[in-house]
């Protein structure tokens, strides 16, 4: 997954690449070979041969072209290799004599290019042994003809080297650039992966922070008055350590990633009770939707307060369907005095020893 | 209840709840049960002076093995079954309640509810314990049942009096407990016909909690008419 974008850039260069060459070998072709094969009409032995070898390269070429923007390299290429040597053949019949090596001549540096686009993506010796084989069609031909002296040798390896070293060079450079290309998106995606687990972690930073704040509120002021000399003995002061202790446990366990989250904390509130001895039931009715944290600790507050001050046994349901979540808790406990916030109800009543408690959500309709 | 005590056989294999139990229904203040019979074996207990009795206390775990599918079979050779368990997840409830049991009591309920439970079952009529009233709200099959009665099923699970849920529903406790008994009777048309299902129906026709049409209604649906 994490390569993705880099292939996809690299791609992107890969095809740039390979227009430029479709570019480079369409505008020698029609921008020098054509000319000069006007230019040179008188010069010719046989005019039709250097014209049928200008369409010959240009249906090759333009085949070639096609197919490699298509798909990205070409399919047919020995056998369309054939036919482009066939335009050197043709070359040597239109320029039987020095002429071959005259701007006249214009194959020996042309055909070059279009084999650039024929090997396109292909192991680099295959557009090494055409270039050989075309330097050979060149020289056999200078010996048959008789033009092997020194200047004619000297021009031959002019032509061939002006034309093939760029061939060679811009053929080579290519899969260099995509490689280039492929390491660029690399570094972009591996600086984004950082950039993201940075923000992940600020992220978490931030919830520990606000989470530590929370508890520092709850039990600061408290820790503090133990400290200056509060008694422990005194019932407020208990109370006060007992729902404490709960909201530490359940700002705990609000952290934990558990499938029923609001049960998970009501639970955690019930594990402080019976270790103090309370028997504790729970008994849960339908599915619990998924609430967000603030929805669930104003729903699991009154509750979870009425357990921690339970003293002998706690009857806790929850009851989930219609859009709605209530929340029973059944004990010998005192009654708790908060407010809840908009949105969630909360009901109280008294009979004998035992409170009863409700707190309620329903979804907007 | 005038006349006879209701006779009760206990099916348990902890000798310690059956002497619990018994000691429960002995120390009822107006003597309305007595224990007949008792044993941990179902058949051992049908063969011998419990086969006769009002009422069978049924515990769900005997031994190693849950007797859940015995419920039909003692149902529908005509047995008032009150299930007694631990297992107490709606789905165990609704499939003995679908079964034809008459009630179910969980263990934690056994002291406040046992009695009561029993006197209501000899009689035909329905009683709602919490843990049946909890597992009524959750069958999303079951019978449509009008707010007002899912209010008194979700206030009585929460496990207050019925006092207490009349005062919170600003009705009167006969009202409340009309509300539990008729969804507990809309459920009792569910499912395959069993003669404690039919018994029960015919006495909530005769106490006025519902109305023989409601029930047409049902058998035109729910089951083929024989």
């Amino acid at each position: 997954m994490s390569s993705e974008p880099t292939v996809l850039v690299a791609e992107r260069y890969a095809y740039g690449a390979t227009v430029a060459a479709v570019v480079i070998a369409g505008f020698w072709h029609v921008g020098y070979d054509l000319p000069m094969t006007i230019a040179n009409y008188d010069v010719y032995a046989h005019p039709w041969a250097a014209v049928l070898a200008w369409l010959v390269e240009l249906a090759v070429g333009a085949a070639a072209a096609a197919d490699v923007l298509h798909s990205g390299s070409t399919h047919w290429a020995w056998p369309l290799a054939v036919p482009l040597l066939g335009v050197a053949g043709l070359m040597v019949l239109a320029t039987p004599d020095a002429t071959i090596l005259q701007p006249a001549g214009w194959a020996w540096g042309s055909i070059g290019w279009v084999a650039v686009i024929l090997f396109w993506q292909r192991p680099f010796w295959h557009l090494m042994v055409f270039q050989v084989l075309n330097a050979a069609v060149l020289g056999t031909s200078m010996g048959v003809l008789g033009i092997s002296d020194h200047i004619n040798v000297a021009r031959a390896i002019m032509v061939l080297f002006g034309a093939v070293t760029m061939q060679l060079a811009f053929a080579f450079g290519a899969p260099g650039l995509h490689a280039a290309a492929r390491w660029a998106a690399r570094i972009s995606a591996a600086r984004a992966k950082a950039t993201a687990r940075r923000a992940a972690a600020e992220a978490v930073a931030a919830a520990r922070a606000q989470r530590y704040q929370e508890l520092h509120r709850s039990t600061s002021a408290l820790l503090a008055e133990l400290a200056g000399g509060a008694d422990p003995a005194d019932p407020d002061v208990r109370y006060r350590c007992l729902a404490g202790a709960a909201r530490l446990r359940r700002l705990l366990a609000e952290t934990d990633d558990v499938p029923d989250p609001l049960l998970h904390e009501l639970r955690a509130g019930a594990d402080v009770a019976e270790r103090r001895g309370v028997v504790v039931s729970l008994a849960v009715v339908g599915t619990v939707p998924d609430l967000p944290v603030d929805l669930r600790r104003a729903l699991t507050e009154a509750p979870i307060m009425a357990l921690s001050t339970a003293r002998g046994t706690a009857r806790v349901t929850v009851v989930a369907g219609d859009g709605e979540v209530a929340i029973g808790v059944v004990a010998d406990a005192p009654e708790v005095a908060i407010t809840t916030r908009p949105g969630i109800r909360l009901t109280q009543d008294r009979e004998g020893e035992r409170l009863w408690l409700e707190t309620v959500w329903q979804a907007a309709r | 209840m005038a006349g006879r005590p209701v006779t009760v056989a206990i099916i348990e294999d902890h000798p310690v709840v059956v002497d619990g139990v018994s000691h429960w229904i002995e120390s009822d203040p107006l003597s309305r049960a007595v224990v007949v019979d008792s044993g941990d074996d179902v058949d051992a207990v049908l063969s011998g002076p419990g086969g006769e009795a009002d009422v069978l206390l049924l515990d769900l775990h005997l031994g190693e093995v849950v007797v859940t599918d015995r419920v039909a079979d003692l149902c529908g050779a005509g047995h008032r079954v009150v299930v007694y368990s631990g297992l107490e997840d709606p789905e165990t409830i609704l499939t003995v309640l679908e079964a034809g049991a008459s009630a179910f009591l969980s263990k934690h309920e056994g002291r406040q509810h046992c009695v009561d439970t029993i006197v209501a079952v000899a009689t035909d009529r329905p009683y709602v314990t919490p843990s049946v009233a909890g597992a009524l709200l959750s069958d999303e099959r079951a019978p449509q049942l009008s707010k007002r009665e899912r209010t008194a099923l979700l206030l009585w699970f929460q496990s207050m009096s019925k006092a207490s849920v009349a005062k919170r529903m600003n009705l009167s406790e006969a009202t409340v407990r009309q509300y539990i008994d008729r969804a507990r009777v809309k459920y009792a048309k569910l499912g395959r016909p069993a003669p404690t299902k039919t018994a029960l129906l015919a006495r909530a026709i005769e106490d006025g909690l519902i109305r023989a049409d409601e029930i047409g209604e049902y058998r035109s649906h729910a089951a083929p008419p024989d």
